[in-house]
């Protein structure tokens, strides 16, 4: 068994707000009943499930939510906003967390490379929904 | 009766017959769908970022020009109508945004000065769906059938857009029906299956296309078990995805077997006798099925 010391102090209470602020979303009211994630079509590919990174924002532990691929992984469909009991805007979370990156990292995927063959069939959509995903431009 | 019809980017480019079809089955319902005259890109996907309004631009722009369009328009209401549901999700959000944050709808309106352009915040999104549900109405619809598509066993895709989130929702999300009982309408089988609204992996195609396949593979998969020997879907990018990575999938070994994806108005028009001719936005070749039962 290993313990974590569990610390919330000023880089933790900002990191949480500033999620708040861009979900528009409070973190604490989940009440971790899983739903989410159990909808999400996409857990089995996350490293951290939707609820986990829920719960490791509500204790504001930003390396954590910072690395985790899920975010990265959601594709936006909005099932767990939907099914969340406590009304809250799941999808929002997740979509915060890509911001917060991406405010900083503003490429997370490098457009110029999307090319050949494959691009040139790509829906629209496909390409303008990734960019807007995955880039702050 | 005439719509201000927004066809987004993907109707003009692979998704073609999609427009085609609904065109001319929109003349002959007489709920006939007219192209706006100028219109942009919605941006695809809304932002769920409560702070950015950059983003909700392009959609209010649309819904502005739509507007003037209906100005136009004779015999029609304040409605602007889409095919792809992406377009219709996103546009359907920021409209329902904008009106409850008269801030919000007045800052945009700003940045649309300059090409004299306004929103007024009074214009309804509809899916087309929603207009043969509501408006036409299916008994309608059943009355001009001229080939029932008998043997036509049909899986209905949701896909992620048209029953999320509440704001943008047609139909009750966990149990949608409209896409069922137009099937019916059109004298096809309907195949109930469970993974009507699993989503296909979205815009993870540029760059996971493992995500993707996954995707596919459950969901295809998943109506053959059932007997279905076709699938419908309302969207563009879930349609590619769909029909695209069965064939990669085909390719590897993975699967044997493929099926067809068609848009729901590509079967509306084959039950309504309208000869279908082009298939090219097809990777999974439909004509097989199709001539089996004698509907091409
Ligand atoms: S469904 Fe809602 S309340 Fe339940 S764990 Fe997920 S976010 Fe929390
Ligand atoms: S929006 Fe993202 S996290 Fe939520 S269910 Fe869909 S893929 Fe999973």
């Amino acid at each position: 068994m290993s313990f974590e010391y569990i610390k919330i102090g000023k880089e933790e209470k900002e990191f949480i707000s500033k999620i708040e602020d861009i979900s528009g979303q409070n973190l604490y009211a989940c009440y971790q009943c899983g739903k989410c994630t159990a909808g999400c079509s996409f857990s089995n590919q996350m490293d951290l499930t939707v609820n986990q990174v829920i719960h490791r924002l509500q204790l504001g532990q930003k390396e954590k939510v910072l690395s985790a691929k899920s975010p990265w992984v959601c594709a936006s469909c909005l099932t767990c906003t939907v099914r969340c009991p406590r009304d809250i805007d799941v999808a929002a979370i997740m979509e915060s967390v890509r911001e917060y990156i991406l405010r900083y990292e503003p490429e997370r995927i490098e457009r110029m490379k999307v090319t050949g063959e494959k691009a040139k069939n790509l829906p629209n959509i496909a390409l303008v929904g990734s960019f807007r995903k995955n880039t702050e431009l | 009766m005439k719509y201000s019809y927004f066809p987004g980017c993907n109707l003009k480019t692979n998704a073609k017959e999609y427009e085609h079809t609904a065109v001319e089955v929109s003349k002959i319902l007489d709920a006939e769908l007219v192209e706006m005259p100028v219109f942009n890109c919605c941006g695809t996907v809304h932002s769920m970022a409560s702070d950015n309004t950059m983003r909700r631009i392009a959609p209010v722009r649309i819904l502005s020009r739509s507007e003037e369009h209906q100005k136009e328009l004779e015999d029609t209401n304040n409605t602007v109508v889409t095919l792809c549901s992406m377009c219709s999700s996103t546009l359907k959000v920021v409209n329902e945004e904008v009106k409850e944050d008269e801030e919000m709808l007045q800052k945009i309106n700003w940045q649309l000065e300059r090409d004299n352009l306004k929103y007024s915040g009074h214009s309804e999104v509809k899916h087309y769906l929603e207009i043969l549900r509501d408006e036409v109405g299916f008994e309608e619809i059943v009355k001009k059938v001229k080939k029932q598509l008998k043997g036509m066993k049909v899986a209905s895709y949701y896909g992620c857009m048209l029953l999320h989130p509440d704001k943008a929702k047609i139909d009750d999300s966990e149990t949608p029906t409209v896409m069922e009982t137009l099937t019916l309408a059109l004298g096809a089988e309907v195949v109930d299956w469970p993974y009507f609204k699993t989503c296909c992996g979205s815009y993870h195609v540029v760059d996971k296309e493992d995500i993707v396949n996954n995707q596919i593979l459950k969901i295809t998969e998943g109506a053959k078990k059932r007997g279905a020997n076709a699938i419908i879907t309302a969207c563009p990018l879930c349609a590619y995805n769909l029909d695209s990575q069965q064939v990669f999938l085909q390719k590897k070994g993975i699967i044997k077997e493929t099926i067809p994806i068609f848009y729901f108005t590509q079967l509306m028009a084959i039950a309504l006798g309208i000869k279908l001719e082009n298939f090219e936005d097809h990777h999974v070749d439909p004509k097989p099925l199709l001539k089996s039962l004698g509907l091409i």
